[in-house]
């Protein structure tokens, strides 16, 4: 019956070699092989927010006369509406820790080496996404704070020259933040960027299955030029029931931070309200808020904020084309990884001098 | 780790125990959405419009006060027989307004403020007028609702 | 591209610094339009040649010259060429020679009153001009001469915002009102009470300016039997109750002023629940002492007001905690409206200076703040379900993960690969 039944499906779905194939994948087992569980973590945090979203989508309305009542109506009236709404939220965080642990393990263990390149690159371009993500999702409850947080935050891509002004009203939908900006980046967050995730996350996934876990290049010297001697688990069903435990555990904090902490809501926004004290971003946006501070308003007659935002767009791009800018020595690859140091410390700071003392 | 925990009637108990514990996990994620996904109560948010009961049982030259989210609203109908709302919240300070039949007008308990039927402040310390909402029928149900 | 971002909207750090400043800036902003208007007035000062001019410039914008009029009506003299200002103590009687003259007015407006003359010369400025004393007001002292205009008109000096500073310029004036023997505090006392925040902060125009309470024509310090009516103007609620209570008669007999013994004259502070009682401070402790039925009264009715205040703040804070957390305490809002209501309510009831109709309406509001803090103490108990729901789904991924570390652990060693 059952043989029968696998061979009437196989002839309809042909994955047998597949199947055998993750059968036989095999997985580098190693001291850093912690790192990792990150990408799948990131991974199944994307699912949640998916399966989340779609719920959210059951009631939210995008207008600014609805979208506050709406989302108070979800955590209000709902049943269990207040923790799809907080899971969705508290997510969203933790998947942005986990994208960005991820990048750092992968730069790290030097795993955008040859022949993974465009691992890395569809990688980051997934945190640039995810950012992306966080930022118009920020805006959809139309509260308070994410109404002026998005002001500010729109305003900065005025400094961008000559395109500045038309790139602000394109992410705007007008000249200011109004009910039509809402109405965009709901579409964005929900219609767009979905989308052009959901690609890249399949090509990223199908680089990886591909070229197999990297295994760090200190792991391979260790195993002292004998090739095939890195210790290595298969995939299944040693590997994934890891990644389930890691998974399940998730869930399980995502729930708890969700009942004690839940996502507030704030009072509506208010377009003509003056802006509130302590306007913030979301954690993840507060370093580079807190820098733009610390700039100042000319730097040798340039304006400071476009001098600031060409700084962080020449490092977005350099990390884009990182792997194709580190040599391949081991010199090379400490000097990235003071680098990659120096950053995490800059941006460690700027977050911590924004918590204590940037809050008015 | 002797050879006996390893045989295959420890594996299957804990597969069993695995797939248990699972079920559990899989079902303390459903609840939440099934209970999510079934409609709520109250289909929407009543930020906007409320029902105010029946029209037929508002004679002419008298008002009704009914809750309008968190706030009162007051519906009232004129001695002509037409249905009016308005915020019952007088603007002077939080008092609830009510109608006065003998003075035709919306009137406030407190400090004696009074608007006319067209929520205008007309008497007393009242510095602006109530807010008016639209008056919509729903057969005999009077619906109102909030201008936006 | 400074100017698309100042244009977009306001740039970062200029929202921050807005944040932080809060309404400091808005004030400041107020003062220097205000600079820049005196110094506009004094550039168009400047920029006239004679007096003559200017009356004239002035008189281009008068609600006189709308109607047709022109200097020769006023200037009577002028036909000879010779526009003299009339004398001061015949100014009221020159104005009067139209506006008292009803078939006159009718063509221009078929409201208006024309009794604004005989009001004058009841006044305390119009008996002392009869008398001959020109250093008091008349028409064109608050009018203006030149540039009257209707006082519905906002630019009009007895408009309601401009009124107090049209009488200031000489009530104000200590060297002119030290002439009188008159004291120059009542602008200031005013401007620092609540009326004036009423008008100046809310702007709420119907709150009374010095007129409501002189009257403006017939300006006059109202008598002490009087001064209950002037209030109650407004107040009526509050006079109602207090011409029913004891202290009517008690106070009559002293020669009071009725409103004015507990809440004074110009300077008319906000009222609060802390002046009622025998404390420091309280209003009733001018005159009792903590002896006697009226002690007790007055200890009761503070001690409710300050259960009311209490419960209030109490429930408030209460479901602000409830929806906070995201729970729908509409009922516990209307009830708390009730309670705020009743607190209003019990709060014009000190005006009987009796316990038994303040009570009553302080304990429903003590029952309302108690049915509001119910609703909120429902609210917020549906936290514990959720957090033994949170218990069980714990419980069972616990479980779930030590079965699934033991299977992982059992799992049998990789074959090298």
């Amino acid at each position: 019956m059952g043989a029968r039944a696998r061979a009437w499906l196989e002839e309809r779905v042909p994955l047998a070699d597949v199947v055998d194939a993750l059968r036989h994948k095999r997985v580098p087992h190693h001291r850093y092989s912690v790192w990792y569980y990150f990408g799948g973590m990131t991974l199944f945090l994307f699912g949640i927010q998916v399966g989340t979203g779609a719920l959210l989508l059951l009631y939210y309305r995008p207008s600014a006369t609805e979208a506050y009542e709406s989302v108070q109506f979800i955590v209000t009236r709902v049943p269990f509406g207040w923790l799809v709404r907080s899971i969705h939220a508290w997510s969203s965080n933790l998947m942005v820790g986990c994208a960005v642990a991820h990048l750092f393990s992968v730069l790290f263990l030097h795993a955008y080496r040859r022949p993974r390149e465009l691992t890395w690159v569809t990688g980051l371009i997934l945190l640039l996404l995810t950012l992306a993500f966080g930022f118009t999702g920020y805006l959809l409850p139309w509260n308070q704070i994410s109404f002026f947080a998005t002001r500010v935050g729109t305003d900065i891509a005025a400094s961008v020259p000559g395109v500045g002004h038309g790139l602000v009203r394109f992410l705007r939908g007008g000249n200011d933040v109004t009910g039509a900006t809402l109405t965009r980046l709901f579409g964005f967050h929900v219609a767009i960027l979905p989308a052009i995730a959901t690609a890249l996350v399949g090509l990223h996934l199908l680089l990886v299955q591909r070229h197999g876990m990297s295994v760090p290049p200190s792991v391979e010297r260790d195993a002292a030029g004998s090739p095939g001697t890195v210790r290595s688990i298969p995939f299944l069903p040693h590997f994934i029931l890891r990644d389930l435990f890691a998974w399940t555990a998730t869930l399980a904090a995502l729930a708890a931070l969700s009942t004690f902490y839940p996502q507030e809501l704030g009072i509506k926004a208010d377009p003509f309200a003056p802006a509130p004290a302590g306007i913030r971003p979301e954690w993840y946006f507060l370093w580079a808020f807190e820098a733009l501070k610390h700039v100042p308003a000319t730097i040798a007659g340039i304006n400071g904020e476009f001098v600031a935002v060409a700084v962080m767009g020449t490092g977005a791009a350099a990390a884009l084309a990182l792997p194709f800018l580190v040599p391949q020595t081991p010199t090379g690859h400490r000097v990235l990884v003071w680098l990659g140091v120096a950053a995490l410390a800059f941006m460690g700071g700027m977050t911590a001098l924004a918590l204590t003392g940037g809050a008015p | 780790m002797t050879s006996m925990e390893k045989g295959p009637g420890r594996r299957s108990l804990l597969n069993w125990l695995l797939g248990l514990w699972g079920g559990g996990v899989l079902g303390s994620v459903a609840y939440p959405v099934a209970r999510y996904l079934a409609p709520p109560d109250i289909p929407e948010a009543a930020t906007l419009s409320v029902g105010a009961g029946s029209a037929r049982a508002l004679a002419p030259n008298s008002g009704r006060v009914v809750p309008f989210g968190s706030r009162p609203a007051i519906v009232v109908r004129t001695p002509a027989g037409e249905l009016r709302a308005f915020s019952a919240t007088c603007t002077h300070l939080d008092c609830t307004v009510q109608y006065r039949p003998d003075l035709q007008r919306i009137w406030c308990a407190c400090h004696n403020g009074q608007y006319d039927l067209n929520g205008r402040n007309v008497a007393g310390p009242p510095p602006r007028p109530l807010d008016s909402y639209d008056v919509n029928l729903n057969g005999d149900e009077i619906v109102i609702v909030r201008r936006s | 591209m400074t100017g698309t971002v100042r244009r977009t909207g306001p740039a970062p750090f200029d929202m921050l610094r807005a944040s932080r400043a809060g309404r400091g800036t808005t004030r400041t902003r107020r003062v220097s339009v205000l600079a820049a208007a005196v110094f506009v007035l004094f550039a168009v000062h400047a920029r006239a040649q004679t007096p003559a001019d200017t009356a004239a410039a002035a008189f281009k914008d008068d609600v006189h010259a709308a109607a047709g009029l022109t200097c020769v009506a006023c200037h009577t003299s002028g036909v000879a060429g010779a526009y003299a200002a009339p004398a001061r103590t015949s100014v009221a009687p020159l104005c009067a020679r139209c506006h008292s003259d009803a078939a006159f007015m009718r063509r221009f407006d078929p409201q208006v009153r024309i009794d604004q003359f005989l009001q004058y010369q009841t006044s305390t400025h119009g008996r002392r001009m009869a008398a001959g004393e020109t250093r008091v007001a008349t028409c064109t002292d608050c009018h203006s001469a030149h540039g009257v205009r209707r006082v519905t008109d906002p630019r009009s000096p007895v408009a309601p915002l401009n009124v107090t500073m049209t009488c200031a310029r000489c009530h104000g004036d200590p060297v002119r009102m030290k002439a009188f023997g008159r004291e120059a505090t009542p602008p200031a006392d005013w401007a620092a009470s609540v009326h004036a925040a009423a008008l100046l902060k809310r702007g709420d125009t119907s709150a009374p300016t010095c007129a409501a309470c002189h009257g403006s024509h017939g300006a006059t310090p109202p008598g002490v039997t009087a001064v209950a009516n002037v209030c109650a103007q407004c107040h009526l609620r509050e006079a109602e109750l207090f011409r029913a209570s004891p202290k009517k008669a008690i106070f009559d007999a002293l020669g009071e002023a009725e409103c004015l013994v507990c809440h004074r004259n110009h300077r008319i502070e906000p009222p609060s629940d802390a002046r009622v009682g025998l404390q420091a401070g309280a209003v009733c402790a001018d005159c009792h002492d903590d002896s006697g039925e009226s002690a007790m009264t007055i200890k009761q009715v503070r001690l409710d007001l300050d259960r009311l205040s209490a419960a209030v703040s109490d429930a408030d804070a209460l479901l602000a905690r409830a929806e906070q957390a995201g729970r729908p305490v509409d009922e516990g809002r209307l009830a708390l409206q009730a309670a705020r209501e009743h607190q209003v309510q019990s709060r014009a009831l000190v005006h009987a200076f009796a316990v038994a109709p303040f009570s009553k309406t302080a304990e429903e509001g003590l029952g309302a703040a108690r049915r509001a803090r119910e609703a909120g103490d429902a609210a917020m108990r549906e936290w514990r379900v959720r957090r033994t729901g949170l218990g069980v789904a714990t419980l069972l991924v616990l479980g779930f993960l030590a079965t699934l570390w033991f299977t992982i652990r059992r799992l049998p060693d990789p074959p090298p690969g």
